[in-house]
């Protein structure tokens, strides 16, 4: 069963760096989401596990066997292109008999698969069809039965959800899971969308510079961040830097340069530490400021409310710190408005305190 | 039925697995194009160094270096006027063929390329026999006299005016239709995005146009050398290549040594200009510059307003009409004579090698073409694709009289001389068929997007399944117009077949001999029997590509 090892793997293409010393374990059977900013090396990675892209040094193991060498048609790894690749002379039928016929398979069994891989993804009715008279939606279900029919066991999906429009994409999160799951299958799937990767992933590898810097479970990732990079693009967080006034098993705090002080999770870090402190926006909350409520960490002014829908996020000017945001449930709309002072408040839990990261924290936070 | 060629492709598909396998059949393919086509292309410019002496005494003769250096002259300037005439009248032609929906479009479309269809040598006899009314020739012409330059500049616009079009129309289709109103109203940032895309777009085009037309006209030999001889001026008025055929003509002349000095010299002299004029043009058109922002807003509603578009329409119309298709259609009014009588053995006969040559010739380009086309269209911004990719214009640019006699001169050096005059001429038939095959084919790859193959692999199919199911039908129509273009020039070619050899009697030399005895009629009778079978085949490949796609599919 397909279990994939990537061993320290290198690519460069001309200057480029687009694989860092990559390295990842993905269990049989798991749905693994790449989750990167544009240019981490997402593409490269997938491409490596398939051998479109030989890596300058490193291995790929599959189910222990190096396949460093071996070439593209031999390793059972499919890909789902981007722009699904349908090929454009072929009928939908064809398309999906595509595999088989080169594989050669028997003529019977051939056709029962590519029937119920057309029935699976309710498409059975355009078998007649040429891609080129299929919807977006269509083009991708026919590419995923086409990727099925051919009995590989690794499902590599280059954002296969990106073309399509909103609605469509979050109903075949799910779909596509599913039927990845219910046919065993070992996916790694590249996105840049947080939320779908969040839903979709039994585990996320967050990718920068051609490096893996953080590899866990959905909640592991979006809780418990491996750095202030991590946090931020993996959910919304407000970023407030310091120095540690005091870490001890109960907690850790950070003051400002301004003399604020920000409660977050206990950490290694010892008093006298350059620190960042990220909290999620939507772990962050904001109260009136009455007499009695002595929890709120600072003080504010909001500035502007975001209109979301399901929720709004509320911008709050902090002398000293700078602008934080909350997001909230929608019914808080009426409650505040800009010019309101509130108090900014979180569990201390839900916030993560790195040490200071050496190339400094505007870089640690560029997304490009 | 067909088990062994089955097996034979599951072989290939299981070699293709191998890189090592792809590297050496590329290399192969490499191999074959700079051994086979290029070298022996410009060969004869090695003669200078190791036979000075020949050119030296040619040089020293008056008589022939004034003869030589007037006839390449005669050669570059009808070019240069050829061209710049299919610039002019040829913009307006495009413009129609992609911006005005009109009734029978479809038929000027396929009138418009006729010509091409036509073996020049034909188009010799046609031109003449419309323009003038030289003696010998029973039907009547406009009886015009004019100059034997002035002739050959009617006779080379016939050809060369479709490449012109075609290549213009090709870019014309890519600007965006509402430009001039764009230009008009835009802003800096649409306007930087015309002038680095658009306009780039625009001189590739003319550049491209330019040089087929240029070299088309350089090279052309046996429709020259033809309306010559009926003009009775072959003697007296040369082009660079219809010299070299009057010296194969008519050895009285000229001593042995003073002919072969004079071919020496004379394809030296045009492979150099011509090869310096291909980099010349690049780099000019490349920086030439026309205040555009300017110019077009204004020119386009001129163009597009007032009695001046009606005019204009009109009077481009008329011009193909008039000076191309009418004078190369005319040879058909020998329809209209009592039937002569041929000698069907030796033409059908020589039809017989036409045929074997060119579809030689151009299975050779598709099989070795291939993954050259591939190679440079998918590695466009390397080194050495992009040196392929100059190397491959290499022989389309060379006038092919000399690229002949070059090519014979090189495998002549082998001991493979006049009994392997078959394959020699069929050896320079690809060397400038291939540039057709293969440019034509990396136009199509380059449009193709690589995660097509890619995705077929990762399905399980090997390089060369993913090659023949996937790429080959999506490029196919590519393939079989190159190939159908290839042909349609090896039928026509004279000039690189004379300077090979005397005795490969293809049909344009039958032609031509036709022509030089004074039979004009029987010449014409056997052009339009060339014709009428090259029209038949055209239409049965069509007919047989298209079922079979129909079937693929
Ligand atoms: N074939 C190639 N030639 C040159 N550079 C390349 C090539 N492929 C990738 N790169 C470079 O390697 C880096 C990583 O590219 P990759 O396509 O893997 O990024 P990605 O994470 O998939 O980005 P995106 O989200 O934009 O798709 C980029 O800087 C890219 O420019
Ligand atoms: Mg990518």
């Amino acid at each position: 069963m397909p279990e994939i090892i990537l061993d320290d793997l290198r690519k460069e293409f001309d200057g480029v760096v687009a694989a860092d010393g990559l390295s990842l374990t993905i269990g049989d059977g798991e749905y693994v989401c790449i989750l990167g900013p544009t240019g981490a090396g997402k593409t490269t990675c997938m491409r490596m596990v398939c051998g479109l892209t030989k890596p300058d040094s490193g291995r790929v193991l599959m189910d222990g066997r190096d396949v460093t060498d071996d070439s593209v048609d031999s390793r059972n790894a499919t890909m789902l292109s981007q722009t699904y690749a349908l090929f454009p002379h072929l009928n939908v039928y064809d398309n999906v008999m595509f595999a088989p016929r080169i594989k050669e398979w028997p003529e019977d069994s051939s056709k029962q698969i590519v029937r119920s891989m057309l029935h699976m993804v309710h498409l059975e009715q355009k078998a007649e069809w040429k891609p080129g008279e299929l919807s977006g939606g269509q083009q991708q279900r026919i590419a995923l039965a086409r990727a099925l029919a051919s009995g590989s066991k690794v499902l590599l999906l280059d954002e296969p959800l990106r073309a399509l429009d909103a609605r469509l994409r979050i109903n075949l999160r799910k779909e596509l899971r599913s039927m990845a799951k219910e046919m065993g299958l070992t996916c790694i799937h590249v996105t840049h969308d947080q939320d779908e990767a969040l839903e979709m992933a039994d585990k996320i590898a967050v990718i920068r510079k051609g490096r893996i810097i953080q590899f866990g479970t959905p909640r592991e990732v979006f809780e418990d961040p491996a750095t202030p990079f991590v946090a931020n693009f993996v959910g919304r967080s407000n970023v407030i830097v310091g120095r540690v006034v005091e870490s001890t098993p109960e907690g850790t705090i950070v003051e400002t340069q301004s003399g604020m002080r920000f409660p977050a999770r206990p950490s290694d870090l010892a008093a006298g530490d350059e620190a960042v402190l990220t909290v999620k926006v939507g772990f962050t909350k904001i109260t009136r400021m009455q007499e009695g409520q002595p929890s709120a960490v600072c003080v504010g002014t909001i500035e502007r409310i975001l209109y979301e829908g399901v929720t709004v996020t509320v911008e709050i000017a902090v002398e000293g710190v700078g602008l934080l945001s909350a997001k909230l449930p929608n019914r808080k709309y009426e409650e505040y408005s800009p010019g309101d002072s509130v108090g900014v408040y979180w569990m201390p839990d839900k916030a993560s305190v790195f040490p200071m990261p050496p190339e400094g924290i505007e870089d640690e936070m560029r997304l490009d | 039925m067909d088990g062994a060629p089955v097996s034979f492709l599951k072989r290939v598909d299981e070699l293709s697995g191998s890189s090592k396998v792809r590297r050496s059949w590329f290399a192969f393919a490499c191999a074959v194009f700079i051994i086979v086509i290029v070298v022996p292309s410009i060969f004869v410019v090695t003669k200078l160094f190791t036979d000075w002496g020949l050119v030296d005494s040619v040089i020293n003769n008056d008589g022939i270096r004034d003869t030589v250096l007037s006839a390449v002259a005669n050669s570059f300037s009808i070019a240069l006027v050829v061209t710049v005439i299919d610039i002019v009248v040829g913009l307006p032609m495009a413009w129609i063929m992609v911006r005005k929906d009109f009734k029978g479009k479809k038929w000027l479309d396929t009138l418009l390329d006729m010509p091409l269809a036509f073996p020049t040598a034909v188009l010799g006899i046609s031109v003449v026999m419309f323009w003038g009314a030289p003696e010998g020739v029973e039907l009547p012409g406009l009886g015009i006299v004019v100059s034997p330059y002035v002739m050959m500049i009617f006779l080379h616009i016939l050809f060369t005016y479709p490449y012109m079009v075609r290549s213009l129309s090709a870019i014309l289709e890519q600007i965006e239709p509402n430009f001039e109103t764009a230009a008009m109203t835009l802003g800096a940032s649409k306007w930087t995005a015309f002038r680095t895309i658009t306009l780039p777009l625009f001189r590739a085009g003319l550049a491209t146009g330019f040089i087929l037309c240029f070299a088309r006209s350089l090279s052309e030999t046996g429709g020259t050398y033809i309306a010559l001889t009926m003009m009775g001026v072959e003697s007296t008025f040369f082009t660079g290549p219809s010299f070299i055929s009057w010296l194969k003509s008519d050895t009285s002349v000229y001593s042995a040594d003073e002919m072969m000095g004079a071919q020496i010299l004379i394809s030296v002299i045009m492979i150099v200009l011509a090869l310096l004029l291909l980099v010349v043009v690049r780099k000019a058109i490349a920086g030439f510059h026309i205040p555009l922002k300017k110019v077009w807003p204004d020119l386009g509603r001129k163009l597009s307003r007032g009695p001046l578009p009606k005019a204009k329409d009109v009077l481009t119309i008329a011009f193909l009409l008039v000076v191309v298709l009418l004078p190369a259609f005319y040879i058909f009014m020998y329809l209209t004579q009592p039937i002569p009588d041929i000698d069907y053995g030796v033409l059908l006969g020589s039809i017989a090698t036409s045929f074997l040559v060119a579809g030689v010739a151009v299975a050779v380009d598709i099989v070795i073409g291939v993954p050259m086309a591939m190679y440079i269209a998918r590695h466009r911004d390397g080194k050495l694709g992009q040196t392929l990719d100059g190397l491959v214009n290499v022989p389309l640019i060379i006038p092919t009289t000399a690229l002949g006699f070059s090519l014979a001169l090189f495998w002549g050096g082998f001991g493979l001389s006049e009994s392997f005059a078959l394959l020699l001429v069929i050896l320079g038939h690809i060397s400038f068929t291939y540039p057709l095959v293969v440019r034509n084919l990396i136009g199509a790859i380059e449009e193709v997007d690589p995660a097509y193959e890619e995705v077929a692999m990762t399905l399980g199919a090997k390089p060369f399944q993913a090659f023949r199911k996937v790429l080959f039908p999506i490029v196919k129509s590519a393939v079989i117009a190159g190939g159908i273009l290839a042909f349609t020039r090896s039928l026509g070619e004279t000039g690189a077949t004379t300077a090979i050899s005397n005795t490969v009697n293809t049909v344009p030399i039958y032609i031509t001999k036709l022509v030089q005895s004074g039979d004009y009629t029987e010449a014409a009778m056997c052009s339009i029997v060339l014709i009428a079978i090259c029209f038949v085949i055209m239409l049965v490949l069509r007919l047989v590509t298209s079922r079979r796609s129909g079937r693929d599919a």
